[in-house]
């Protein structure tokens, strides 16, 4: 029998033991630094190939935005010297473009104004389709390009930071790419040029070799600690052993994997990144000194400057790592290189961090045990695991992964960007609680900000309030009179009552928004009818709270007639009649023998419908949409416009993570209220 | 005896008659408004055209629910010329699906639940509650991002199906084990006894004997997919792939206003509900209370 192994059965308080050569390669530690080494390196390893595969794309697409950029300087210069020539010029100078024949690519110039296709090398604009000529009705889209591109300037501009994209890279088919930027004519955005060119295939991964090879490395590396501290034991003396040396050994195996393959990789990645600049470099000269000579047959000149205008990111902003005179800026070099070895470096870390769970779950018996269990009860598991599978994926991730949101700034522009980028702590929370300017100074004094939270939450509980109420009230008023002794033709009535109830309520949210219409909805008819005026109902913050609570009080009120109607019919008749005896009248026996007898079973449902009714989506969406001016929106309503109007993902995951705060408390206190009432009845 | 009615008699039940027919007038308009509606066969939202000059008796004409014509024509409309039927099919399609799905997911936890001890047991009950306390608009962000950007079922009925069945699961577990619990365990001792294996006992036992649990537990199911509007709006994004509530509230929503189709469409997608919930809704009640009881 293998000591080592018995030093597991120490760790894990385990008699259960493993032997032999079996035993001793798949030892708990040595399992857990293969599955955690496993782990982080693949986990790394495509940590890496994203990051390899973005130096060499961002490469490729600064090239081409080189070009690009002198293109629209000397288009600009052409265009400012003389308008009329700068057809034929433009034309000649794109055929002549290095890139045309190099790289088969075709480049248009767009001039905005007059929506003219100045000139095009492009594949399609050839025959009648040749430039110059007018863009046509089927090439919408270029203009519109065009357009949104002037728009993302003046955005930038007038908020004085870089936010939208002033270049466009839009693949158009496989491997098909069009790159646009604007150039500039007074200092306004005069049209764009476009190159559409094929990409190369620029996937890179990380090394297959030193990865598995990292791996098997650490596996090994375990196996011999083992087998050593095995042989220490054997000689020395049984009792002698230290489960923890083995755990922390297994610690330093895998940190020093995770640190050696970060160093090594991060060093790879680093050099990929100064040959790319290099590289850049090289083709600036290129390109300088070809559109610059092609720019002077045309009668201007051109220039990136000192500090190289060419060479800049999709926002225009410099890269500042390549000179005017390409040369590589060390500062800005190094600055970028720190970028991303910051980036790449907290991926990885984190990696390690993972790996070191398992190292632990493992080192500590956890597995072992786990398997034990799951072997035990394998039907109750295995029974359980569909449902579970699917709570976990689309009911519990979600929800951590919602809290992981709403600590970020993540909007529909940075989807595809990690999420650990964009952390903000609790900037989201600070946003929505710590915002109190509840009314707003504006021409005609204080008018309340209905986007503030606390209007919205203040909205809610009315909203919450003010159904519940009506909704029992009618409920019970109804149960009451149906339940009188004697009463005919109940049942159809009770059917006919249920009817709301019954119908999908996006349906009936929908009829009532039909029927509080302004001109032709049958509510304003009946007003009118009585001589009364039309009311624009979705104008004025109570009428259109009116109409959410009309709609949503005929909703609600048949469930809790149905459930008062139940608990009414189980109350025992010899309580009446001895209330009737002790010479109680109608009133005294509603509050002392009714109204204590429903409680059981109303509380229950108050509280259900209190949360369905904060959570009711479909009557504020669906009938007054929030009207005016988002004031009747309710938390629920709001988090999702939020979400998927204004596509403000990490904020409306914070607001919904306060809606479920207070549902929480609600609960909570909810539990407590009803558990002090119970003990005062007692 | 209850109070007064005796010495009142007829007296009182006439004015609780007369509160409960204009009550249920009252309570019942609206859906008499769409059947009106649906059967004028027109889009207008009114009754009848109002003259310029309205009194009291065009005015009443306009809100009394009889239309000027009856016609089937928004019917046959909605159901031929419309995409309405295709929707209608795509929700039976996913409705059905979800059904499937999750009177199999529901059946076999609550299964677990009531019939084993075993580590974890409390803890995933709980959990299953718990998670109907997580607000949608939370976790809708997240399930997009799942369904379409990791699993790539954006705009597809199976993401829908998927979201659906795990929403189901947790009243339809609660209520599934509620009725497993009073099937006597005697029952499956004897058949292991006999050496039948667990997935015998459970398929050919146990399912058998909890048909009404499971007859709920479908309808519940059901009524999801069919009746689902807010998830199926943000996933589907072609007009042929949308379900029928989708679809109705296309017809009314934006700058569009054909609120004939639309109350034809609503009825012909309600009057299969509500006929179901009718029948059944005496189930949904006890399972809801009880529920909430526990929770």
């Amino acid at each position: 029998m293998s000591i080592v192994a018995g030093s597991s059965a120490y760790l894990e308080g385990d008699t259960e033991v493993q032997t032999g050569v079996a035993g001793f390669l798949l030892h708990p530690v040595a399992q857990g630094v293969a599955l955690a080494a496993a782990l982080a390196l693949v986990l790394g390893a495509w940590f890496v190939g994203q990051a390899r595969t973005e130096i060499l794309t961002d490469h490729w697409n600064r090239e081409v935005i080189q070009e690009l950029m002198g293109l629209a300087e000397s288009a600009a210069a052409i265009e400012a010297a003389d308008k009329g020539r700068s057809e034929e010029l433009l034309g000649v100078m794109l055929t002549r473009l290095p890139g045309t024949e190099g790289r088969d690519a075709g480049y248009r110039v767009l001039r905005l104004s007059g929506a003219r296709l100045l000139a095009s090398t492009a594949s399609g604009d050839v025959g009648d389709m040749a430039a110059p000529r007018r863009l046509s009705r089927e090439e919408k889209w270029l203009f519109d390009l065009g357009q949104g591109i002037r728009a993302s300037v003046q955005t930038n501009r007038d908020e004085g930071i870089y936010r939208r994209r002033q270049v466009e890279v839009d693949e158009v088919g496989d491997s098909l790419f069009r790159i646009s930027l604007p150039y500039f004519v007074d200092d306004k955005v005069a049209g764009i040029v476009q190159a559409e060119l094929r990409r190369p295939d620029t996937t890179s991964s990380a090394s297959l070799p030193l990865t598995v090879g990292m791996g098997i490395g650490a596996y090994l590396v375990t196996l011999l600690v083992l087998a050593i501290a095995g042989k220490e034991r054997r000689e020395k003396d049984v009792a002698f052993h230290k489960p923890w040396v083995l755990f922390f050994a297994a610690v330093a195996i895998l940190s020093v994997v995770a640190y050696a393959y970060g160093r090594i990789e991060l060093g790879g990645v680093e050099r990929l990144y100064r040959s790319a600049a290099a590289e850049l470099a090289a083709d600036l000269l290129e390109i300088k000194e070809s559109v610059g000579f092609l720019a002077g047959e045309a009668g201007v000149t051109v220039s990136p400057g000192e500090d190289n205008r060419w060479d800049v990111d999709l926002y225009q902003r410099p890269i500042g790592v390549i000179d005017g005179s390409g040369q590589i800026v060390n500062a800005g070099l190094e600055a970028q290189t720190a970028v991303i070895r910051d980036q790449l470096g907290r991926a990885l870390r984190l990696n390690w961090i993972a790996g070191l769970v398992v190292v632990l779950f493992f080192g500590l018996g956890f597995a072992r045990r786990l398997r034990r269990t799951v072997r035990e009860h394998k039907y109750a598991y295995v029974y359980v695991m569909p449902a579970m599978i699917g709570m976990l994926l689309l009911a519990f991730f979600p929800f951590g992964y919602g809290i992981l949101l709403s600590f970020t700034s993540q909007t529909v522009l940075t989807v595809s960007e990690p999420i650990t980028e964009l952390l903000v702590g609790f900037q989201n929370y600070i946003n929505i609680l710590g915002d109190f300017d509840l009314f707003q100074k504006t021409a005609e004094g204080a008018v309340i900000n209905y986007q503030n939270f606390y209007w919205t939450l203040y909205i809610t509980v009315c909203w919450t309030i003010f159904n519940v109420t009506v909704g029992v009230t009618l409920g019970v008023i109804l149960a009451l009179v149906l339940n009188t002794k004697g009463l005919k033709y109940t049942n159809i009535y009770r059917v006919l009552l249920i009817l709301p109830w019954a119908i999908p309520n996006y349906i009936t949210a929908l009829i009532w928004k039909g029927m509080f219409h302004q001109q032709f909805g049958v509510i304003n008819q009946a007003i009118q009818m009585f001589g009364g005026a039309p009311i624009a109902w979705f104008d004025g913050v109570f009428s259109s709270f009116m109409t959410g609570l009309i709609t949503n009080g005929w909703l609600s009120f048949p469930f809790m007639m149905v459930i008062t109607l139940g608990a009414l019919q189980s109350i025992p008749a010899d309580l009446y009649e001895a209330a009737t005896i002790d010479g109680a009248d109608r009133w005294q026996q509603f509050r002392h023998v009714t109204l204590p007898s429903l409680k059981p079973t109303l509380i229950p449902a108050i509280i259900i419908s209190v949360v369905w009714t904060f959570n009711m989506f479909n009557v504020i969406y669906l009938v007054s949409g929030g009207e005016p001016a988002g004031a009747n929106e309710i938390l629920i309503t709001k988090s999702y416009k939020i979400a998927f109007e204004e596509y403000r993902y990490g904020y409306a995951a914070a607001y919904s993570v306060v809606i479920f705060f207070i549902l929480v408390f609600y609960g909570i206190f909810q539990t407590k209220m009803t558990r002090a009432t119970e003990a005062a009845n007692a | 005896m209850i109070g007064s009615d005796k010495r009142t008699g007829q007296v009182s039940h006439f004015w609780l008659h007369l509160f409960l027919v204009v009550f249920t007038l009252i309570s019942t308009y609206p859906i008499l408004w769409v059947i009106v509606v649906a059967f004028s066969g027109q889009q207008s939202l009114a009754f009848a055209d109002v003259p310029a000059d309205p009194g009291f008796l065009d005015r009443l004409r306009a809100i009394l629910p009889w239309p000027q014509t009856w016609s089937l024509d928004n019917f046959t409309a909605v159901l031929t010329e419309q995409p309405f039927l295709t929707w209608m099919l795509n929700s039976a399609i996913v409705a059905g699906l979800t059904t499937v799905l999750g009177v199999f997911l529901a059946c076999t936890a609550a299964y677990a639940f009531s019939r084993f001890q075993f580590p974890g047991r409390k803890a995933g009950m709980m959990s299953f509650l718990v998670s109907q306390m997580f607000p949608g608009t939370l976790l809708l962000v997240p399930i997009y991002i799942i369904i379409t950007q990791w699993l790539g079922l954006g705009n597809s009925f199976v993401g829908l199906v998927l979201v659906y069945s795990v929403t189901a699961i947790p009243f339809c577990v609660w209520m599934m084990k509620g009725y497993f619990d009073t099937i006597p365990i005697e029952i499956e001792e004897s058949a292991i006894m006999d050496g039948a294996s667990r997935q015998v006992i459970f398929f050919k036992i146990i399912l058998p004997l909890a048909k009404p649990a499971v007859a709920v537990t479908a309808l519940f199911s059901f009524m999801t997919g069919w009746n689902e509007f807010i998830l199926a709006a943000t996933f589907l994004e072609e007009e042929v792939k949308y379900t029928a509530p989708v679809g109705l509230k296309f017809f009314v929503g934006g700058f569009s206003s054909q609120w004939g189709y639309f109350a034809a469409g609503s009825m012909i997608i309600s009057l299969p509900v509500v006929l179901l919930f009718l029948y059944l809704q005496k189930y949904l009640v006890s399972g809801l209370t009880a529920g909430g009881v526990k929770g």
